[in-house]
């Protein structure tokens, strides 16, 4: 039986799923919340639920297992909820303008977006298999309907459906491991998961290949490594903008959280088994979401697969299993966030209904119409990239020195040649800006005060990021797991 | 008289100060203010230059290796610091830099009409980015310098190029990219073998760090099998850089679409990284590598001599000559370095300085007669001396001072590397003296071309002859052919002490003993046992 006061340590959890739950109540009475109102309720939620997070996180300043071992407090679940709930006010930000100028109704919508992220911090601090597929599933099912919320919309109905479909694929494998893995060592608490696969491995139970092999495929498709990334493009195309951005920066860091969780606590002892494999995937990753990106014309595809070969680069941080690997994967996501969800805005600002103004040529003459939000753009790109003095150089620099370290030297030479390779097609869109001249007939970019406001404090952070990023690292080496 | 010097961080004011006008530039002035604008980023350039011009006379050339140190600490967490400091070799470049940032400014008002703010916006960003490379004593902090120069080069080519802009402007880019990640796994390795180690090397156990003055103490204690994977590694960046024959193509695209202001830092400056790169990082931290490596640089370098010579002979237009002249011109300051010895690294780095002005200037000069007849095909001219008497006299001086004439710069300088290059194998000389041969050919055989014969095209009939603005900025660097033509020794003087430092690290039979190098933590043997 639990302790009760357990549950006062959810305060942040249970205080923002019922935030999420009460305006989907309140939108469907009388003519519901406009936009603005129920993105205000939306932040001041997400503002409650990170003041709650601090304060729990200073009652329990160390590791503390709670809810009968099912639910972990530590500072790797603080780094990632606080990086969670940050994306998520961002995106609301992102979404006020974006949903007027759609005509959609705004209530639901930030509804879903609170519950997703409920889910996204219950993954945060899951001990358990369990527990981390039920919130896992939470954060998906709303996801679901975020991708199809233009529903007068044929590609974001599309989106909804392929993510779905392909999601729940990757659930039923996530689960069928899940099973495997029980059936091979008894237990789904991940310490006890790690002593007893070790054992079970050694005694030469091939239950537990077969179960961790299903395992890692659910985690690589939700973090969208390839071979298990085809529903990456697809979706972010067809999601509004706003929530392809969710899915790239929200999404991917609470799935990296659990594979990192479950990799390094629950799959600790048999790491030499799935180190290859995650080598592997990496290398794949980066190499294919490169090249793919090379020769997209839409800037969301273009993204989608960009994200694609970041979760490479991330990866690489994973199998190193080496102190310098695991900060460095919690510093590059930190940067990827603010880059990424700077890039999608600026992306947001200048689409117009159906979906115009994804094409690079959209993007003529950008620097002449608005120099302001080129400057923006390059400053993201450039981070993409990977050249500083930005985040994203800072995050790659050591992701490569954790492999270097590691002795992972082939995998840190993909990474660092495919880098150099997406510059090409990041600079397409710097080409399109700076050295191509306007269409006549451009629209201007939205005139959304909030959206640009937070634009730039991407840009802000992504520059701080790469300046100075000692107090970051600081606390990225505060958030670690202990290694297995 | 100089010693205030000593007090203010010099080295960061040099650096900074075109970032700061930068961006005073962005945010304070409106893009139709171009007269402004001009007159304000020339401006800063000029102080730029004042500011950097007391280095040259309170540089000690017998006082501790490197000077005027800026240290502060950056990302602790990693062992980052904030490093500035040079030493003679460093002195002379960053003079370079900064003389040839005016001359380049001042080019750029008659050339430049279109997008005037942005385009003084990137130039001043780039002068940041080259300094920053020169000063930095810390690895990481040159790295940053490093990629961050590439950017605004990009968009130079790119914005304001020739008709094929764009793709000499990525291709630029890739090269350069390229190859400075590789060097970063190459950093990268060095950082970890100082500290923990990596792969199956042990590593010393040293505090994490990445200062260059550190892994120059402890460069010989490397073994020779990591030595020749970080060197390959370096090269990979630094040959793009040079560029080292075959890796020289983006070269003569980025220089023919650049606009005069861009090939002129591209030629003077940016080439001079990849050198640089040499000199202060791979002879003396992997002095094994160099040596076993030896056959193969040299024979890169000399090739680079001839091949460039020889396709230069080939050209039609004027600048893809110089261009090409410059491959061949830096294949003699690689051969000049790689021969290992103190006749050898002080020719290849005066010539290092010299190549800068001579060639900075052919592409000025290039530039003054593009800018009036909108072609550079040699075909179209001919008979120019009969029109543009002092244009004609300050181009042959310069083409002078390219083949290497005596009392002219470039003499001075190949003649020592020859020097070099015969005392480490006789036959590279030999080769290396063709090259020298051919160079006269292709310069001299333009210079006919253009300047004499009957004034055919009739086009040329009305060229102005230099204005006093295009005098201005041609007169320092023919000045400075004549003074280290003449007069080299106060140039030789001050890098003679870090020559000596890299030849005792790198070939420790031929050097002599130079004091350490202080700042640095001694060097420990590898611990027993590990």
């Amino acid at each position: 039986m639990p302790n009760p006061q357990d549950f006062s340590y959810l305060a942040p959890e249970i205080l923002l799923a019922t935030a999420g739950l009460l305006l989907l109540l309140i939108g469907t009475l009388g003519r519901g919340l406009g936009s603005r109102e129920s993105a205000l309720v939306a932040l001041v939620s997400l503002a409650l639920t990170g003041f709650l997070l601090f304060r729990v996180r200073q009652a329990v300043p160390g590791r503390q297992l709670i809810l009968s071992d099912t639910f972990v407090l530590d500072g790797f679940a603080f780094f990632w909820k606080a990086l969670v709930l940050i994306a998520t006010a961002l995106v609301v930000l992102f979404s006020v303008r974006f949903l007027e100028e759609g005509g959609y109704r705004a209530a639901e919508y930030f509804a879903l977006l609170l519950l997703a992220s409920s889910g996204m911090l219950f993954m945060a601090s899951g001990y358990t298999l369990l527990t981390i597929w039920i919130s896992l599933e939470t954060m998906a099912l709303a996801s679901y309907v975020l991708a199809g919320y233009f529903k007068r919309h044929r590609r974001s109905n599309e989106a909804a459906l392929k993510y779905f479909i392909l999601g729940a694929l990757s659930s039923g494998i996530l689960l069928y491991g899940i099973s495997l893995l029980y059936g091979a060592a008894g237990t789904v608490q991940l310490h006890e998961l790690s002593q007893n696969l070790g054992k079970a491995l050694a005694g030469g139970n091939r239950l537990v290949v077969v179960g961790w092999l299903l395992l890692a495929a659910g985690l690589f498709f939700k973090v969208s490594a390839v071979p298990f990334h085809v529903w990456t493009p697809d979706v972010y195309v067809g999601a509004p903008t706003p929530v392809t951005a969710y899915l790239a920066v929200a999404s991917k860091a609470a799935s990296f959280a659990i594979l990192l969780r479950i990799f390094y606590e629950g799959l600790g002892s048999i790491r030499v088994e799935w180190q290859t494999v995650v080598a592997l995937v990496a290398a794949a990753t980066m190499i294919w979401g490169n090249v793919a990106a090379l020769t997209q014309d839409n800037v969301k595809r273009m993204l989608a697969y960009s994200s694609i070969a970041h979760a490479g680069y991330v990866l690489i941080g994973v199998l190193a299993v080496s102190e310098i690997g695991l900060w460095s994967v919690l510093f590059y996501l930190l940067a990827y966030t603010f880059i990424t969800l700077g890039a999608f805005g600026t992306v947001i600002l200048l689409e117009r209904r159906e979906y115009a103004g994804e094409t690079c040529a959209d993007y003529a003459g950008l620097a002449q119409r608005s120099r302001f939000l080129a400057a923006m753009m390059l400053i993201f790109l450039i981070a993409l990239t990977g050249i500083p003095p930005t985040g994203g150089f800072f995050g790659k620099v050591y992701l490569f020195a954790a492999a270097v370290q590691a002795g992972w030297t082939w995998v840190a030479v993909i990474g660092v040649l495919t880098s150099a390779v997406s510059l090409y097609y990041y600079f397409r869109i710097v080409v399109y800006m700076y050295l191509v001249d306007a269409k006549p007939g451009t629209p201007a970019p939205l005139r959304a005060p909030a959206l640009v406001g937070a634009i730039a404090f991407c840009a802000l952070a992504t520059l701080v990021l790469g300046l100075y990023p000692e107090p970051f690292i600081h606390l990225a080496k505060a958030s670690l797991l202990p290694l297995p | 008289m100089f010693d205030w010097i000593h007090n203010v961080p010099i080295l960061s004011l040099t650096a900074y100060l075109p970032l700061v006008g930068a961006l005073i530039v962005i945010f304070f002035m409106k893009g139709d203010q171009t007269a402004l604008i001009r007159k304000f980023a020339t401006g800063i350039v000029v102080l730029d230059f004042l500011i950097s011009l007391p280095l040259w006379f309170a540089f000690d050339p017998h006082g501790e290796l490197f000077q005027f140190r800026e240290s502060h600490s950056w990302i602790d967490s990693i062992g980052v610091r904030y490093e500035f400091g040079i030493d003679g070799i460093a002195l002379l470049l960053v003079l370079l830099t900064t003389l040839l940032g005016v001359l380049a400014f001042v080019s750029s008002w008659s050339a430049i009409h279109e997008r005037e703010k942005e385009y003084y916006v990137f130039l001043l960003l780039l002068q940041t980015g080259m300094l920053g490379v020169f000063m930095a004593l810390d690895f990481f902090l040159f790295y940053v310098f490093w990629e961050v120069m590439l950017v605004p080069m990009y968009f130079l080519i790119g914005i304001w190029g020739g008709p094929r802009k764009l793709y000499a402007a990525i291709k630029f880019f890739l090269y350069t990219l390229a190859g400075s990640v590789l060097m970063l796994l190459g950093i990268l390795a060095l950082y970890f073998f100082n500290a923990g180690g990596l792969l199956g090397w042990h590593g010393l156990g040293n505090p994490a760090t990445f200062s260059i003055l550190q892994f120059h103490d402890i460069g010989h204690l490397i073994p020779k099998d990591l030595q020749i994977w970080i060197f390959l590694a370096f090269f990979v960046g630094f040959a793009i850089k040079v560029p080292m024959f075959p890796f020289h193509t983006w070269l003569p695209d980025a220089h023919v679409e650049a606009p005069t202001a861009g090939s002129v830092i591209l030629a003077g400056v940016l080439l001079k990284m990849g050198t640089y790169g040499f000199i202060r990082f791979s002879l003396p931290i992997l002095p094994d590598a160099t040596r076993a490596l030896l056959p193969w640089m040299a024979g890169l370098s000399i090739v680079g001599i001839l091949y460039g010579a020889l396709v230069a002979m080939a050209q039609k237009d004027m600048k893809k000559l110089v261009a090409y002249s410059s491959v061949s011109h830096l294949g003699f300051v690689m051969l000049g370095l790689f021969a290992l010895n103190g006749p050898g690294i002080n020719g290849g780095v005066l010539q290092m300085i010299n190549h800068g002005l001579s060639t900075g200037a052919l592409f000025l000069l290039v530039g003054v007669i593009y800018e009036r007849r909108h072609t550079r095909l040699i075909a179209e001219y001919g008979g120019l001396s009969s029109v543009m008497p002092l244009y004609a006299t300050i181009f042959l001086i310069i083409t002078m001072s390219s083949i290497g004439l005596p009392t002219l710069n470039g003499f001075v300088g190949e003649f020592t590397i020859l020097v070099g290059a015969f005392n480490r194998t006789w036959w590279w000389a030999l080769l290396a003296a063709l090259g020298i041969v051919l160079g006269a050919a292709y310069m001299l055989w333009m210079y006919q071309r253009v300047f004499f014969g009957p004034l055919a095209n009739r086009e040329n009939a009305k060229l102005q002859d230099l204005s006093g603005r295009e005098v201005f900025y041609l007169a320092p660097l023919v000045i400075l052919c004549f003074v280290i033509g003449l007069y080299p020794a106060p140039f030789f003087r001050v890098i003679e002490k870090p020559v000596n430092y890299i030849v005792a690290k790198v070939d420790p039979s031929l050097g002599t003993a130079v004091a350490a190098t202080g700042g640095g933590t001694p060097a420990t043997a590898p611990r027993a046992g590990e």
